[in-house]
């Protein structure tokens, strides 16, 4: 049973992809380092990563499919979904195999499809990050938001952010994978949660000082709007959640400040 | 402070039963590295409780308004609140929300003061603002004002992705009746201006090395459903004209709601949103799906189908065109399917050249069997249906249709 490992890097699994290729295997699994558990029948087959293997694959992979299978492969990756590597080998192992052109066109494909469903899903939590994303001015005129998506979406949202807040200043927290994006004015990069100046935006104690003296109005101007473009009449409570699942509200002002107003007045009722 | 968000309230609270929210299909850029970018597909950053998308600030300028119309809840007559912005609170709110990531852009539009220049004049200088001093390149829908000068259409085009003019009530006869101050030439003349000066833009392009962006995402309106006796045919009609000659990027439909009393509108209870939906519905097939009026309402069946879809109404209607073949038929006739959307169409198409498709490979492709299985052929569809005449496979239908939307019947009671 031949069990591929890696370092758990996007390139770590491309040479894994590179090395099977090359060595003409029928991989059973292949798993990040650390998980290793290997069973009594299995070979661990180590893969070191190698950049240059990885680019190849990437643009092989390109080569076969007008351009669009290397960044599919990328989200893949960032979907983080249970088993994902076996899923991109045998998607990558469908395109490499496929003679016909527009191979990504064929839905009916088993693998195909699989990578496609995917990448709807991922899609759909970046347009979520798109949509959801609340920036709360600080200061230090930085703004700011803090999420925790479904999937590792963050380094596919710089861009629009970028185009769209040219002239701000923002960072954007991924609290659960503990890493940042930070738009400078000049460039947009990943800074680690450690970074100082995520310190200096997250002091909780002292929940005032460090935001902008106006933030507070916007806030609840756009609460209160929100609540003033509601047609009673048509409420419809269904669509409203499968349009905003809960899980968001915790980072929508709009939310979660009536929220938090709820339970203030339970307290007070109890 | 508090005397900004009162506004806010009364003048959103105006503005909400404009249905219309689109702020996609522009093509502004971020120039400069200013603030906001409107090209490509806008974005809903929240829905209410109604399930409504918010996309915009959709305020009015002001709610005092010197007109009447029954439909409308800031009628001369109506008892409400008044406020007013000052063009400043407009653009104060516009960028700040919009900085926050609350919204794609602003949606202006305004009751009638002092006359219509005077509004439009307003609501342009707001626009002017944004987007000269505050290099904002996000979304702006204006209103534009019926009755208003070329001069200032013109402008406002010039700064805004969207110009709309709400005709709301869809008959002149029937809007005579309940806007007494309002006429259809005033409603349609800003309409025609406005495409004859976007289509001129548009010719001169090519020509021109820097022509402005005039409108990028056209025009729409709104037509009001119930509140006055036009049935579906006469309605789809005239979008369908909308569409054609006026060259509209979207018609919205919004079931009236019972704002106040006013004896010229019909007293209804809740709004008729079934009705709404089937009239958005064949506007999609309108738009989408290469049907044309005739063929969803005719002069026999006036109203559409409060039951089922038109697009099933259609295909029961009309047996002789089906079953439609997956693998050999054409992509219009497979766009025709109750249960196959655009997406399903483009992937049937395309994945039949690389193998013949089966029944379970449509399920993968999100093909809505259990509509779609009536009216298809294909290999590997299950044969034990039984049921191949219209109004038995319209039973069937609306039998699942109900048991999947009531609460699951409990096996041992």
């Amino acid at each position: 049973m031949n069990i591929y490992t890696y370092d758990g890097s996007f390139e770590g699994l491309l040479s894994a992809v590179f090395q099977i290729f090359a060595e003409r295997i029928v991989p059973v699994d292949i798993i990040v380092e650390s998980h290793n558990q290997l069973g009594l029948l299995d070979q661990n087959r180590r893969v070191a990563t190698d950049d240059a293997k990885a680019g190849r694959v990437l643009s092989a992979l390109d080569r076969k499919s007008d351009g669009r299978a290397s960044l599919l492969v990328y989200k893949m990756h960032l979907s983080e979904l249970p088993q994902f590597e076996i899923s991109i080998f045998r998607f990558i192992k469908t395109i490499m195999d496929s003679r016909q052109g527009d191979v990504l066109g064929n839905y009916a494909n088993p693998y195909i499809a699989e990578a496609l469903r995917i990448e709807k899903m991922i899609g759909r939590e970046v347009h979520r990050m798109h949509a959801f994303v609340r920036f709360q001015k600080s200061a230090n005129g930085i703004f700011h938001a803090a999420v925790n998506p479904d999937f590792n979406v963050l380094p596919l949202i710089g861009s629009h952010f970028e185009k769209r807040y040219a002239d701000q200043r923002w960072v954007i927290l991924d609290t659960l994978r503990h890493y940042a994006l930070y738009y400078d004015l000049e460039s947009t990069n990943f800074i680690k949660s450690d970074h100082q100046l995520l310190a200096s935006l997250c002091t909780k104690s002292s929940e005032t000082d460090w935001r902008d003296a106006k933030e507070d109005l916007y806030q609840q101007l756009w609460v209160s709007y929100f609540h003033s473009v509601n047609i009673q009449q048509r409420n419809n409570t269904k669509l409203h959640l499968r349009h905003m699942p809960r899980r968001y509200w915790p980072y929508l002002i709009e939310k979660s400040l009536i929220e938090k107003n709820r339970s203030v007045r339970d307290r007070k009722a109890s | 402070m508090s005397k900004i968000i009162e506004k806010l309230q009364v003048l959103s609270d105006a503005a909400k039963y404009d249905a219309s929210c689109a702020s996609s299909g522009s093509k502004r850029s971020n120039q400069n590295k200013g603030l906001g970018n409107a090209e490509g597909m806008g974005i809903c950053h929240s829905y209410t409780e109604d399930g409504r998308c918010v996309s915009l600030l959709k305020i009015l300028f002001t709610n005092h308004c010197i007109f009447d119309c029954a439909y409308c809840v800031s009628r001369r007559s109506n008892d409400v609140r008044r406020a007013a912005f000052t063009v400043e609170e407009v653009v104060d709110l516009t960028i700040n929300f919009y900085r926050r990531n609350y919204i794609e852009g602003l949606f202006l539009s305004s009751g009638i003061f002092k006359n219509a220049d005077y509004t439009m004049e307003r609501l342009v200088r707001v626009a002017r603002m944004l987007r000269r001093e505050h290099n904002f390149n996000g979304y702006i829908h204006l209103k534009a004002i019926p009755g208003a000068s070329p001069e200032l259409l013109h402008e406002a085009g010039l700064f805004a992705d969207r110009l709309s003019v709400n005709i709301e009530i869809p008959s002149e006869q029937s809007l005579q009746k309940v806007a007494p101050e309002k006429n259809y030439p005033d409603i349609i003349n800003p309409m025609n201006y406005l495409a004859e000066e976007k289509a001129q833009y548009q010719e001169s392009k090519p020509k021109v090395r820097k022509t402005p962006l005039f409108l990028p995402a056209g025009q729409s309106t709104q037509l009001i459903v119930g509140a006055s006796p036009e049935n579906d045919l006469q309605i789809l009609r005239l979008a369908d004209n909308l569409y054609q000659k006026q060259k509209l990027r979207r018609v919205y439909y919004s079931g009236y709601i019972p704002i106040a009393t006013d004896n010229r509108v019909p007293q209804v209870k809740a709004p008729p949103l079934v009705r709404e939906n089937r009239v958005y519905q064949a506007d999609w097939l309108m738009r989408f799906y290469g049907f044309s009026v005739d063929e969803i309402v005719s002069p026999q069946n006036p109203d559409l189908d409060l039951e089922v879809d038109p697009k099933l109404s259609y295909a029961l209607r009309n047996p002789e065109q089906f079953p439609v073949d997956i693998n050999r038929d054409d992509y219009e006739r497979i766009l025709r399917v109750p249960g196959i959307g655009v997406k399903s169409a483009q992937k049937i198409v395309s994945s039949r050249q690389h193998q013949r498709l089966r029944f379970d490979h449509l399920q993968a492709i999100g093909v809505v069997v259990k509509r779609a299985r009536y009216f298809i052929q294909c290999p590997g569809i299950p044969q034990t249906l039984g049921q191949s005449q219209p109004a038995g496979i319209r039973a069937q239908i609306l039998a699942l249709d109900h048991s999947r939307s009531s609460p699951q019947m409990s096996l041992f009671g």
